[in-house]
């Protein structure tokens, strides 16, 4: 056989192995909505609502306005839409929401999951079940609860961003408080814990002259959740004190004065870590918690020469104090309160004595309130900054 | 099958056909086979009934020194009158009558020492030798009683003045280019390696045209196995003429089916004599300054000259840059039509929601889009190289409108399309051998169709083929994708980098019984303690 015959073979092949398979998942860009960002809320008749926001490419590239279906987005943040469907579960609920869409819902870009308040203490599992599903969603999607609806939330006009979803993405991104991707948060819930930490988020008041609707959500508090319901939430100090426990602190500033000095000094972190020890001790339990942290000084307002070793330990000192005492109330609020092991001490007591855990794993939750933990701080100061002595201040006020 | 059946008949019939022809060729050869006889007007006769109907062969007739009759024949326009008349006629024609010859017959050996002011003589005894010298412009000299001529070296085809070549220019490194004169070229190379172990031996191609073609090599450095294999494949070409070295290409290559180049042309001296130093064999041929060289690696393609005339770090980073805009060239159209038909997720969402807008008004899907104006700048370029020079810059710039500004606005294609189009023609002329360039350039198109039906699956695909060919080409026998497969490790400091020539201690392994390796003396790297005491005294002892 000639090898034209033979090229001419393959090629038959090759093109029928190509149309016949086709092009069944093709979809142009054009043909796409682009969520960026996913509300769900629990009405009161208990139907599930869900409210997307989606990127309108005319109006971001072209400049030309569209008018929002949700909210008026025409009022000047443009180029985002707002749209609802409502149904007993997510997926139905987006069934309705795509005949209200002349383009096919696409979730590859969907940067945050925000479930409203009433939603959040229905249960999230179930929603989280369905965006793990599908293909196209990313586990590494933000996942934040809104104080008030999902919606409210979304339909803001952020004055900065091009929408509200970027805004609450690039909260979370700063890690300034707490942040949980949809896998992070399948695994605490999956987890021996049974208990979940997730953002909170409230709406900023208007500023004066704002128009309606022009304003952010901020992440402010944090959810706590135990097995998929939320029951309550803490504030931002609070908060702080889990990500020590957690040892998720990333930025943290702390402000200290000192005995007998007028003024305060604040320290910025550069490093931390917490270690965890478990003990198992006559039937009881008890954790070890120590954290330690680097600090550099950014502010002096006390007449003190920080290059003074001595005054050094004495900041250090109260450093450790401060977060000693900050961890102590957040354990206070979630252990003794809510009881809800969001610190993760269940895993960490399940690796060292697995035995002893497996027998009170079902009572965990009684347990819990009761673990005994000891908190050790340690600070160091590593740099006072650029300029070493008080600043403004002639030279014999400060002590040396 | 009954299809098949029929055209192996049919091809069966053509080929006993092509085998008469030959046949009837060879007898006529063998008819001009004659030798000369001594009867100068029997020899003229046969000469002019081979030259019939050929007004441009000149048959001059005259007598040496008023006694004997001889004759010239030359083609006009090849040989050099001026030279003839002083150097061949005059002397002959004014032959001494006071130095009376009682002798009446003439010693050709006499007229050959004495009286012709020539310096290249070459004697001819056959009709068809007197052919060949004339029909190559040298003067055949026949004299009366004499049954041999002397063919005269006084050819003066017109010739181009040796310029840079256009194809392949450089910032730094010799301007010169080959011609089309075959003389030139070979004192172009014969300039460059003086040894007397640069070989060029020579063959006629071309039932026809009896183009003059030679094959040059360094004797001791390329392999004599891949000497052989050349002049077997040369020898093998029966053709009725050849005008350019493609012509042999196409019927030398170890795989002509292939849309990659296996063998290199160039037109740069310093090109072809660098890879005779490398042991490789190039292929002259008269009447075109482009040159080939074989065997050649797909990665000497991608190398310029100047690579090795730059400084060796400064080169690394160019070939790596042409390796990436390699990449650029053969997928970026491909990878835009699969990102934007299957896999939106890719791209961050800021530049999705900026090219989805740019396309909003585009009536195509993204695979016709990029095809259409894929295939309008390939036209461009097509047009732009056959332009009279005259209407070249209007072409240019109505081109840049069409592919540009206007296309946008005329709702045929988006912005960020016309980008990639643009990177795309830019990439592909990275490469310097334009036809390594012209191959990748002309295998987007199937990679784009594979991109619009089955997305980065469907490139993957066409990848893995491509590679998959490219492994199984080979060039005279050495793999074409050597020296990274199979792996060479000494060889792949001039791929994945260009070593500084001090490193460069061995010649490229071209075939498998490499004996003669090392190509510089050791320590050639500059150093504060080579130029002193150390080195004089190892010299001074070898």
């Amino acid at each position: 056989m000639g090898i034209l015959q033979r090229v001419a073979k393959i090629l038959l092949v090759c093109v029928n192995l190509i149309l016949l398979s086709g092009c069944w998942d093709r979809k142009e860009v054009n043909d796409l909505a682009l969520i960026v960002g996913l509300g769900i809320d629990q009405k009161k008749d208990g139907k599930i609502m869900i409210t997307v926001e989606l990127i309108a490419p005319k109006a971001a590239g072209g400049g030309q306005m569209l008018g929002g279906g949700g909210g008026d987005g025409g009022g000047g943040g443009g180029g985002k839409i707002v749209r609802s469907g409502t149904g007993t579960t997510v997926a139905d609920a987006i069934s309705n929401l795509q005949e209200k869409l002349p383009r096919r819902v696409f979730w590859g870009h969907t940067k945050v999951i925000v479930f409203g308040e009433r939603a959040a203490r229905a249960g999230i599992r179930q929603h989280l079940d369905f965006l793990s599903r599908n293909p196209q969603a990313r586990l590494r999607s933000n996942v934040l609860v809104s104080k008030g609806t999902a919606k409210s939330v979304l339909e803001l006009i952020p004055p900065i961003e091009q929408s509200s979803s970027e805004v609450l993405r690039e909260l979370s991104e700063s890690q300034l408080l707490l942040r949980v991707t949809i896998k992070d948060a399948l695994q605490m819930l999956s987890g021996d814990t049974g208990a979940a930490a997730l953002p909170m988020v409230k709406i900023l008041p208007r500023e004066k002259g704002a128009k309606e609707l022009q304003t952010i959500a901020f992440t402010q508090r944090t959810a706590i959740f135990k097995k998929d319901k939320m029951i309550g939430d803490i504030d931002d100090k609070l908060t702080r004190g889990v990500l020590w426990l957690r040892n998720e602190i990333k930025r943290a500033n702390i402000t200290v004065s000192l005995k007998g000095e007028k003024g305060n000094i604040t320290a910025t972190m550069i490093r931390a870590h917490t270690e965890f020890v478990p003990k198992y001790e006559k039937g009881k339990w008890k954790m070890i918690v120590k954290a330690t942290t680097e600090d550099d000084i950014i502010l002096n307002g006390t007449k003190l020469d920080l290059l003074n070793p001595k005054y050094a330990k004495m900041v250090e000192k109260e450093l450790e104090n401060q977060m000693n005492k900050r961890i102590r109330d957040a354990l206070k609020k979630v252990q003794k309160e809510m009881k809800a092991d969001i610190f993760g001490f269940a895993e960490i007591f399940h690796q060292k004595y697995p035995r002893e855990w497996n027998r009170v794993k079902n009572r965990w939750e009684e347990i819990f309130p009761t673990v005994e933990v000891v908190v050790k701080t340690k600070a160091y100061v590593r740099r006072p900054g650029i300029d070493t002595a008080p600043q403004g201040l002639p030279e014999q006020e400060v002590k040396k | 099958m009954f299809f098949f059946k029929q055209s192996k008949k049919k091809k069966q019939m053509a080929k006993n056909q092509k085998k008469q022809n030959q046949n009837q060729i060879q007898s006529q050869n063998q008819q001009q086979q004659a030798f000369l006889s001594t009867d100068l007007d029997q020899n003229l006769q046969e000469l002019q009934n081979i030259y019939k109907n050929c007004m441009d062969v000149v048959f001059r007739q005259f007598q040496i020194g008023g006694k004997t009759k001889a004759a010239l024949i030359y083609i006009d326009g090849l040989a050099n009158i001026e030279e003839i008349d002083a150097g061949v006629l005059t002397p002959l024609m004014k032959e001494n009558h006071a130095k009376e010859n009682t002798d009446q017959f003439i010693h050709v050996n006499d007229i050959l020492e004495q009286k012709l002011t020539v310096s290249k003589v070459k004697r001819v005894q056959t009709t068809t030798e007197c052919i060949e010298q004339i029909s190559g412009g040298n003067p055949v000299l026949l004299i009366d009683q004499q049954s041999e001529g002397f063919a005269l070296g006084l050819s003066n085809p017109e010739k181009r003045s040796i310029e840079e070549p256009g194809g392949e220019s450089v910032v730094r490194g010799p301007r010169e280019g080959f011609t089309e004169s075959l003389g030139t070229n070979l004192s172009l190379l014969r300039r460059k390696i003086r040894s007397p172990q640069l070989k060029a031996k020579s063959i006629k191609i071309g039932e026809y045209t009896q183009t003059e073609v030679v094959i040059s090599y360094i004797e001791g450095i390329a392999e004599q196995t891949l000497i052989q294999e050349v002049e077997a494949r040369l020898n093998r070409i029966k053709l009725d003429g050849i005008l350019e070295t493609s012509y042999i290409e196409e019927l030398i290559e170890d795989n002509p089916y292939s849309p990659f180049p296996q063998i290199l042309n160039t037109e740069r001296p310093d090109v072809v004599a660098a890879s005779l130093l490398e042991g490789r064999v190039a292929i002259l041929q008269d009447g075109t300054p482009f040159v080939l060289v074989v065997p050649v690696s797909f990665y000497s393609l991608l190398q310029s000259s100047e690579d090795y005339y730059e400084r060796s770090l400064i080169s690394t980073a160019t070939r790596w840059l042409r390796y990436a805009f390699l990449l650029v060239s053969l997928l970026l159209p491909s990878l835009y039509v699969a990102i934007l038909t299957f896999h939106q997720e890719m791209l961050p969402t800021t530049l999705l929601v900026t090219i989805a807008a740019s396309r909003e008004q585009i009536p195509f899907p993204a695979l016709v889009e990029a095809l259409l104006m894929e295939i309008v700048f390939e036209a461009l370029r097509e047009a732009g190289l056959r332009l009279p020079r005259q209407a070249g810059a209007a072409v240019s710039i109505v081109g840049a409108l069409v592919i540009g500004q206007a296309a946008i606005q005329a709702g045929l294609a988006s912005a960020p399309l016309i980008m990639v189009v643009a990177l795309t023609g830019i990439a592909s002329f990275t490469i310097p051998r334009y036809t390594a360039g012209i191959a990748l350039r002309m295998l987007r198109f199937p990679m784009i169709f594979l991109a619009g039906t089955l997305g980065l699956l469907g490139i993957m695909l066409g990848l893995l083929m491509i590679v998959t060919h490219m492994a199984t080409l080979r060039s005279f026998g050495v793999p074409y994708l050597s020296p990274m497969a199979p792996m060479q490790g000494r060889e792949i400091k001039d791929v994945l980098m260009r070593a500084p020539w001090w490193k460069f201690n061995t010649r490229p392994r071209l075939t498998g019984d490499h004996k003669n390796i090392q190509r510089q003396g050791p320590n050639q790297k500059p150093g504060p303690d080579y130029g002193d005491d150390k080195t004089s005294k190892d010299q001074g002892g070898s």
